[in-house]
């Protein structure tokens, strides 16, 4: 079905071994060894998901992440080599969909990668009812939102958050149920994707994203979508 | 060791400065009040003084005046060699003594109370009534009480015996009245009181001082008898012997105080022309209770400034203290991740060497510890991409298990097993050196004990053991990092596969504010020895060769285990099973949070 994924990773073996992984799980895999050479790839040829290593010569995996979300809302998968510094959430605030720690086991990538496309897809085939509040209007089925009537550019992960958020106003939902529902992670999902994810969310969203009006914490408990 | 409870700097420079102001205070206190009071005294003296000679001019002018010797005694003065008589004030009279030396009957007939009075000494005295000129006589006025308020004389020979009285002197008569003139033969009326003219004399002066006056005159011509007049029944006490003794050389003046212990002032003057001698006591009581209040006063300030003292040293200690609180706040700081602190320069120009020290300290530290991080972060990278590679490569096998012949399959297996073996020996390793190097927070979010168990449990080596607890613990809620937590549990259950075969089950419990998990198998247990030992670094074994686990090395596991409960505040420890049952039981103590529980009641 020409699924094409994109992996960006400097060590050959590794990027071998990924693409050998990737390409039994029936997907078109391109490579790219640096940053500047993954951006003329992805420019080439689009992908459906691309895969950062975060540690790459030269440009980086974070600036790769911001110059391709400058355009596409294609899912990124961002690669760490630790899971508790501050690369998890700078890749994230880069624009990142996801993230994975190495080693991680090929199941493992392939089971993110579904989830984001089905998240990407969601949207076309979803059945919600347009959903107004305040001044935003929310299309599931167009995948759109409009704030006083102008369109918000949101990647696929905001605007399935904000999807959710929206299916029952006022509800207050747990990061732990916004993991699973967004990101299809079972109990042990990073809560700081969600949190991640609000904050950008916002910045899109709200008037004033330090005084939120629509996307409300919770203290607490989670997160709701104030009607 | 005994430790002996020091007193902290605030406490001792509050009592220094307590103590400082007490000294300092009660020395300014007792100097001024010495000043104050000789002061006071020379004062007084001054101005007693000056009325002194002011009244005796005044009265050597009426004694001069008078036309003849008031005395009507039959003086039966002598000359008494001995000198013990004892001299009593007639109180009521209040004037006129009369003394006699002898040991005679005393004549005084005349006096109207004169028995009582006169003390009669002992025999040696001659009488020698009427003597015209008993200049002869002595008297021991030391032992001259004049008390008036009782009209016995109380007193004293505590002065001591008699004292020589100075020879004699001018002729009584010649001063006192014209020579010439032969003293009355009869007694003259002696009236002592207000009638008697020496003591209207007496009366007449001015002492605005309050002082007493008391004239002592030679025995006169007609009675021979030393003679006091006194003013007023207020003298008090006995005279100091020595300001009597010393008074004939001239002006004297003594402080004294009385036998009842009130002070004194007595000053003296001899009257040369009549061989008399004029004393004027004056209270010091007055003086006496300025002093006191004085004292008082200064004792109080004393104790205020002590106390004001101790406030100040209280405060400054503070407030020397203050710049170190700043420290030990930054040291905190430092203590818990945040090498960023710095303690500013500008605190205290005397701290400067202690905050550039430690700053240097907390640099070099700094250095250090990103050193070591940098390291433990290269080593996991290193670690990590071959790591990375073989997981992917092994996956791909793994996927295609069922097209590989039995051998390989096989082979697979192992690798598969083994490389996760690896994994978690790296990540147990990267997790402990960053424990180490002390920068880890933990990242605590509140779950459903139960729930959180069972998916632990679900992703480890023996999914289906069961979790049990009591039925009201069902919903029990808990604050934990679910990371840690879980590669906590789940090097548990690891443990017992590798050791005992496998966990038999997973119980928890409240145990009063805590919380505790057990995880127990059926295996043969850990001896009591080795308890505490399993949960160190890959166990200092060797001593025990040959013992099982330990002997084997546990590995990271059981000390990441402990590591990451100490991070939740909570313990880790291995006991029998409980029952008498073979196998371990490892126990896991966890701190409940209340408020965790009732924001949750909130949100149900």
């Amino acid at each position: 079905m020409g699924t094409r994924i994109l992996t960006v990773e400097d060590d050959d073996r590794i990027r071998q071994a990924v693409k050998l992984a990737l390409e039994d799980e029936g997907w078109n895999v391109d490579e790219a060894d640096t940053g500047e050479r993954a951006l003329e790839v992805f420019q080439a040829h689009p992908a459906d998901v691309v895969l950062i290593d975060i540690m790459l010569p030269g440009i980086d995996g974070f600036e790769v992440c911001r110059s391709i979300r400058r355009n596409s809302d294609v899912p990124i998968i961002m690669v760490t080599a630790r899971d508790d510094t501050h690369d998890v959430v700078a890749g994230l605030e880069a624009g990142a969909d996801d993230y994975l720690t190495k080693p991680f086991a090929p199941k493992e990538l392939s089971a993110r990668i579904r989830a984001l496309l089905r998240r990407a897809r969601s949207t076309e085939s979803g059945g919600l009812e347009r959903i107004r509040v305040g001044e935003l209007e929310i299309s599931p089925q167009e995948g759109m939102v409009l704030k006083s009537g102008e369109q918000l550019h949101l990647t696929k992960t905001e605007f399935k958050l904000l999807v959710e958020l929206a299916s029952q106003p006022g509800k207050v939902f747990s990061r732990e149920v916004l993991l699973e529902r967004v990101w299809g992670y079972d109990y042990f999902g990073d809560g700081r994707l969600v949190d991640v994810h609000v904050r950008r969310l916002r910045t899109k969203v709200e008037t004033d994203p330090a005084s939120p009006r629509y996307v409300v914490t919770s203290r607490g408990l989670g997160y709701k979508l104030q009607p | 060791m005994i430790r002996r409870r020091r007193l902290g700097l605030r406490a001792r420079v509050t009592l220094i400065y307590a103590l400082g102001a007490l000294l300092l205070t009660s020395t300014v206190a007792a100097s001024s009040l010495v000043l104050t009071q000789r002061r006071l005294l020379s004062e007084t003296e001054a101005t007693a003084r000056s009325q002194l000679y002011r009244n005796v001019l005044d009265l050597r002018r009426g004694l001069q005046a008078l036309p003849e010797i008031p005395d009507d005694l039959p003086g039966s003065a002598s000359t008494a060699t001995e000198a013990d008589p004892e001299v009593a004030l007639d109180d009521d009279a209040t004037t006129t003594t009369r003394r006699s030396t002898s040991t005679t009957q005393a004549t005084v007939p005349t006096t109207e109370r004169p028995a009582p009075e006169v003390t009669v000494a002992d025999g040696a005295a001659t009488e020698s009534p009427t003597t015209t000129s008993a200049l002869d006589l002595i008297i021991d006025i030391t032992d001259l009480i004049p008390d008036p308020d009782e009209a016995i004389d109380v007193p004293g020979p505590v002065r001591g015996a008699g004292v020589d009285a100075p020879e004699t002197t001018t002729p009584f008569g010649n001063s006192f009245g014209p020579p010439t003139t032969p003293p009355p033969e009869e007694p003259v009326e002696p009236e002592p009181g207000p009638t008697d003219p020496i003591t209207s004399i007496l009366s007449s002066l001015d002492r605005p001082n309050g002082a007493l006056g008391l004239l002592v005159v030679p025995p006169d011509s007609v009675g021979g008898v030393q003679r006091e007049f006194s003013l007023s029944g207020q003298v008090s006490s006995g005279l100091p012997r020595s300001l009597v003794e010393l008074v004939g050389f001239g002006a004297v003046s003594q402080r004294y105080d009385d036998p009842t212990g009130e002070p004194r002032l007595a000053l003296g003057i001899q009257i040369p022309e009549f061989d008399a001698q004029y004393f004027e006591v004056v209270p010091l009581t007055e003086l006496q209770s300025t002093l006191d209040s004085l004292r008082n006063i200064l004792f109080g300030v004393a104790l205020a400034a002590s106390a004001a003292g101790a406030g100040l040293g209280y405060y400054s200690a503070y407030r020397a203290v203050q710049p170190l609180n700043r420290v030990s706040a930054a040291a905190q700081a430092i203590s818990e991740g945040d090498f960023d602190t710095r303690l500013d320069d500008q605190i205290d120009p005397d701290l400067v060497r202690l905050t550039t020290s430690f700053n240097h300290m907390v640099e070099a530290l700094e250095r250090r510890i990103r050193r070591d991080e940098q390291f433990a972060s290269d080593v996991s990278h290193e670690l990590r991409s071959p790591l990375m590679t073989l997981t992917a490569s092994v996956g791909v096998l793994e996927g295609r298990r069922a097209d590989l012949p039995a051998p390989a399959q096989q082979a697979v297996d192992l690798l598969t097993k083994d490389l996760r073996r690896f994994q978690r020996l790296v990540e147990d390793l990267l997790e402990i050196s960053r424990m180490d190097v002390g920068a880890v927070r933990p990242d605590m979010t509140p779950v459903f004990l139960r729930e959180f168990l069972q998916f632990v449990i679900a992703q480890s080596v023996s999914p289906t053991i069961p979790v049990t607890c009591a039925a009201d613990d069902l919903g029990l809620l808990v604050q934990v990092d679910k990371r840690r937590m879980a590669q906590a549990v789940t090097n548990l259950i690891d443990n017992a596969e590798k050791y005992a075969g496998g966990a038999t089950s997973v119980t928890y419990a409240r145990e009063g504010g805590h919380v505790h998990v057990y995880v127990d198998d059926d295996g043969p247990g850990v001896p009591p020895e080795d308890r505490i030992r399993i949960f160190d670094r890959f166990t200092r074994a060797g001593s025990d060769a040959g013992r099982r686990d330990v002997a084997k090395g546990v590995g990271l596991g059981l000390s990441l285990v402990s590591e990451h409960i100490r991070l939740h505040g909570g313990r880790v420890w291995v006991t029998d099973r409980p029952g008498g049952r073979a196998g371990a039981r490892f126990v896991i103590e966890l701190p409940i949070d209340d408020t965790v529980m009732a924001e949750e009641e909130m949100a149900t």
